[in-house]
């Protein structure tokens, strides 16, 4: 950093300067208008565990019922909503939310950064998944919970064995959450990437930005093929598009290859953050560095891949030829290899460190003893013929929560411990964690050793209650009872961390002596987080320069220059991490709540049967990102700014990759794996699904496909013309004409699918045709509205920058590709049949 | 980004080979397929493919090498790791009933 010796005050006037800049209001409506991550992270955290506390609640509902055989505490209705509810809550509302308000609050700190990329995305995210996860338990309060299981399994969902409106409130309500995880996770993406100190290279990451990074990633991946099923169950349920009746050309295992192809890499989505907390935690415990770093990357990469091809290990018992069965048995065992690089390195680490026993460790060997135990039954049901002998048994009750709150929530509290002076400043005085602990760990594993032992006498899963007499009375009541005393346990560390918070000790800086960049920020940290952005030379920064955060407060880093008063945050390279431009940070606003209701209405206002309000609120969508979108763009070139340190730097929002550019193409990759779960499912069903062929194939006609080639050349080639005419000074209007033009066409030869085949409820293949139109007739619809952006910032005389005109060519040759393949698709069995 | 690709390549092309295997057994098994064809024969070659392909990535992750030497080590243990992943995964292929 600069030699320059710092002038007196200089930190404090900085931080007065800032704070002015990044302050949310002060005021109530603050909560509303804030997209700081410090605030977002916060109520994330808060939310989650309060959806934590409700599926605890519900968990000791079904223990209560289990305790005792024939028990009258719940009739089986009631038994099949409290089971679904608890696992609809713990995996969408809890775990998954939980861990992404940790990253909101962490991974700037950790990566030298102001705030996340989009700010204004991540309050979108958080107030999408609080509604929507609002009115599922709105509906469960109102006895309106669904009770088809978290997984939905048709035909037990179907609109026959399950009315009312319960199937829907979940398809519905956890579809509008996906939404909001993949936002996040292209916001995390994009910082992960892009928003760094400077200097931080890609070896120089902190390792939990890896593990969120990857993570982030099989959101992106993950969820796409459920939003899909979620479409499909929910079309089959509304409008009878026969997507699982076999009767119709359906079949029910496509919504299993569906769920599943999201729900296995689901756990890992859960599981990796957590061996994120875990190797960011354990070496500063034990007073040392992480054992193998680049294999613990390696392994987090390779584990996220291998995820996903273990879907079928959830359908060993559907029928499934006995070499597909091998093929996911020998996948299946495969994922024990990084997991158990990852189990090693850290033993390692403890071995080469010396270990504190402070509280966050103790939980973190809470870890070590309940996730072995898990991974090894894992193991045990990878293997086919055990499988079939377990399956649907409390023993696969036992093992996955032996993964998931041995692998998840233990880590996940050693986290909340490990930074809780980081987030409130305070640090706990009492010892109720600790009795906490004592108190879970041991009465998880009595809770969780009965049942796995129950399972193998062959009790089976989602069963409201057994008969005497087949000797799992007394093991039943000893988990139900060891099972409320670790309820008191989880209450008690939520209180000592309710207490820690609002009255604990106010401490120093660094407690743990850690070495990564968080813990340079001062404690709590301020809305700006950094004075200036940190250079760094290694990979723990706090360690080669103790004098850091002294350095950073006084001024001495990148962009600690307040005159321009607005918000700043530093974009350098992916690999390198050396400086590349100044983004600009938008202020506080309303418009991200405002975008979530309405979001959210059009997702739930089906549930009313209010389709009107649907598409009003879909238009009110489209018009309120626009004026995001509007008021966000920057309104007149700057050129070259000072960054400090003598770098004059481009705004990110006028170079040619901006921010949104980045944000863009992750977002498409999940659109793209939606498209590609759309193709899996169409072939699928083609494949296998019992009455195929339908009576009749779509035979295409010449002028459809002409306009589809046409439509979609114009539509890659004009959005790129028009890139070029920014760039080079030419007018633009005919490139627009030309964009328009082909998104049109396109979906006119969609249109022309759709008309051919007016009746998509009457088998899967007409339904599917429709799907496929609709998919090429939504985007050709959202090419026309970027293309009309275009032209009104161009009339309007506020200019288009080349970034803009590049981020609509993105969506335009993605929209042309897909459009392609999928008429293609629809067109092609008629023309060979 | 090159070097994020590099990383993301190996397993990536596992699952794609993967997934086309298992695509392609089920192909083998449907009422498409064409009666003349062995499916073991086709499985085979397909995995055969899916092995060679794998194995050309390894390759060209060790000739191109990343300027980045955190990148190019973490790469070369993941393209190894993925070549015997799809090793492992192809065998039952050799040996289990196809359509049974």
């Amino acid at each position: 950093m600069t030699q320059k010796p710092p002038r007196r005050g200089t930190a404090l006037r900085l931080h007065r300067q800032l704070e002015r800049i990044w302050s949310p209001d002060p005021r109530f409506r603050g909560w509303l208008t804030t997209n700081n991550n410090n605030d977002v992270g916060r109520l994330f955290l808060a939310v989650a565990t309060l959806f934590f506390v409700i599926g605890g609640l519900l968990a000791m509902l079904i223990r209560a019922q289990l305790a005792t055989p024939g028990s009258a505490f719940m009739g089986p209705e009631a038994y099949n909503q409290v089971f679904t509810m608890h696992g609809t809550v713990m995996m969408f509302l809890f775990a998954i939310p939980f861990f992404e308000a940790l990253a909101v609050l962490l991974l700037p700190g950790m990566l030298g950064t102001r705030d996340l990329a989009f700010p204004r995305l991540g309050v979108y995210g958080l107030w999408v998944y609080i509604f929507g996860g609002s009115a599922v338990i709105v509906a469960m309060l109102m006895g309106l919970s669904p009770d088809g299981g978290w997984f939905m399994y048709p035909p037990l969902s179907s609109a026959a064995f399950s009315p009312g409106i319960g199937a829907d409130v979940w398809l519905l309500g956890i579809t509008s959450i996906e939404v909001s995880a993949i936002a996040t996770a292209v916001e995390i993406v994009v910082t992960v990437l892009r928003y760094r100190a400077a200097g931080m290279s890609l070896s120089r990451m902190p390792i939990f930005a890896w593990y969120i990074l990857v993570v982030a990633v099989m959101i992106l991946t993950a969820f796409p093929p459920m939003i899909l099923g979620s479409l499909l169950l929910e079309t089959e349920r509304a409008l009878g598009w026969p997507f699982f009746q076999v009767e119709n050309g359906g079949d029910p295992l496509l919504w299993q290859h569906l769920f599943w192809l999201f729900g296995h890499p689901e756990v890992y989505i859960i599981f990796l953050p957590a061996a994120g907390m875990i190797a960011t935690i354990l070496p500063v415990m034990a007073r040392t560095t992480l054992l193998g770093y680049g294999w613990v990357v390696a392994a987090a990469v390779s584990l996220a891949v291998l995820s996903f091809g273990l879907w079928v290990h959830h359908m060993f018992t559907t029928g499934i030829p006995h070499l597909g069965l091998a093929f996911f048995s020998a996948a299946s065992t495969l994922v024990a290899v990084p997991t158990s690089i990852m189990i090693f390195s850290w033993i390692g680490t403890l071995w080469k460190g010396r270990v504190q026993m402070k509280l966050p460790m103790l939980w973190l060997l809470g870890f070590f003893a309940t996730f072995v135990i898990g991974g090894l039954t894992g193991v045990m049901l990878a293997i086919v013929p055990f499988n079939w002998q377990v399956h649907d048994t409390h023993f696969v009750v036992a093992h996955l929560h032996y993964v998931l709150i041995g692998g998840y929530v233990f880590p996940m509290i050693a986290a909340v411990y490990y930074f809780q002076p980081l987030l409130t400043g305070r640090f706990h005085y009492f010892r109720l964690g600790a009795v906490a602990f004592w108190l879970v760990v041991p009465a998880f594993h009595i809770t969780f050793l009965a049942v796995h032992v129950v399972g193998l006498l062959g009790q089976r899963r989602r069963t409201w209650t057994y008969d005497e007499g087949q000797g799992w009375e007394l093991l039943n009541l000893i988990a139900s009872t060891a099972s409320f005393v670790m309820a008191i346990g989880f209450a008690l560390v939520i209180l000592d961390i309710g207490i820690t918070t609002f009255s604990g000790l106010r401490g120093k800086r660094n407690p743990w002596g850690a070495t990564t960049l968080e813990w340079a920020a001062p404690m709590p940290s301020p809305a700006y987080g950094f004075a200036s952005i940190p250079i760094v030379r290694g990979r723990y920064p706090l360690t080669d320069d103790p004098d850091l955060p002294q350095r950073i407060a006084r001024g001495e880093g990148y962009l600690a220059d307040t005159s321009r008063n607005r918000r700043e945050a530093l974009i350098v390279t992916t690999t390198t991490g050396k400086p590349l431009q100044v983004a600009v940070m938008p202020g506080n606003s309303a418009l991200p709540i405002l975008l979530a209701v309405v979001t959210s209405t059009s997702f739930l206002a089906p549930l009313v049967q209010a389709y009107w309000l649907s598409a009003l609120a879909l238009v009110g969508v489209v018009i309120v990102a626009l004026v995001w979108v509007w008021t966000t763009a920057p309104r007149q070139s700057e050129g070259l700014v000072d960054a400090g340190h003598g770098a004059r730097l481009p705004v990110a929002a006028e170079s040619p990759d901006p921010p949104g550019w980045w944000g863009s193409l992750f977002l498409l990759v999940a659109d793209g794996v939606h498209f590609g779960s759309l193709m899996f499912g169409y072939a699928f069903l083609w494949t296998v699904a019992p009455n195929w062929p339908p009576p009749s194939y779509l035979v295409p006609t010449l002028l459809p496909v002409l306009l589809a080639l046409g439509g979609a050349a114009a539509l890659a080639a004009g959005p790129r013309l028009a890139a070029r005419a920014v760039a080079t000074g030419h007018r633009t209007a005919l490139a627009l004409v030309l964009s328009l033009f082909g998104a049109l066409s396109l979906a006119t030869a969609a249109a022309s699918v759709m008309l051919a085949r007016q009746d998509p409820a009457g088998h899967a293949y007409d339904a599917a045709l429709w799907l496929l139109a609709g998919h090429v007739g939504f985007h050709a619809a959202l090419a026309v509205i970027m293309l009309g952006y275009l032209a009104l910032r161009r009339i309007s005389g506020h200019g288009l920058r080349v970034g803009e005109a590049r981020i609509v060519s993105l969506w335009a040759d993605f929209t042309a590709a897909t459009g392609l393949v999928a008429l293609a698709a629809a067109w092609l069995p008629g023309t060979f049949a | 980004m090159t070097n994020i690709l590099r990383l993301a390549l190996p397993f990536t092309i596992w699952l794609i080979g993967f997934s086309a295997i298992y695509a392609l057994q089920g192909l083998t098994c449907s009422r498409h397929w064409p009666e003349e064809l062995e499916p073991r024969l086709a499985l085979i070659g397909g995995a055969a493919v899916f092995v060679v392909i794998q194995g050309l990535a390894l390759a060209a992750l060790l000739a191109l090498q990343s300027q980045s030497r955190f990148v190019q080590t973490a790469a070369t243990i993941l393209g190894t790791a993925a070549l015997a992943a799809a090793l492992w995964t192809v065998l039952p292929v050799l040996t289990i009933t196809v359509c049974g």
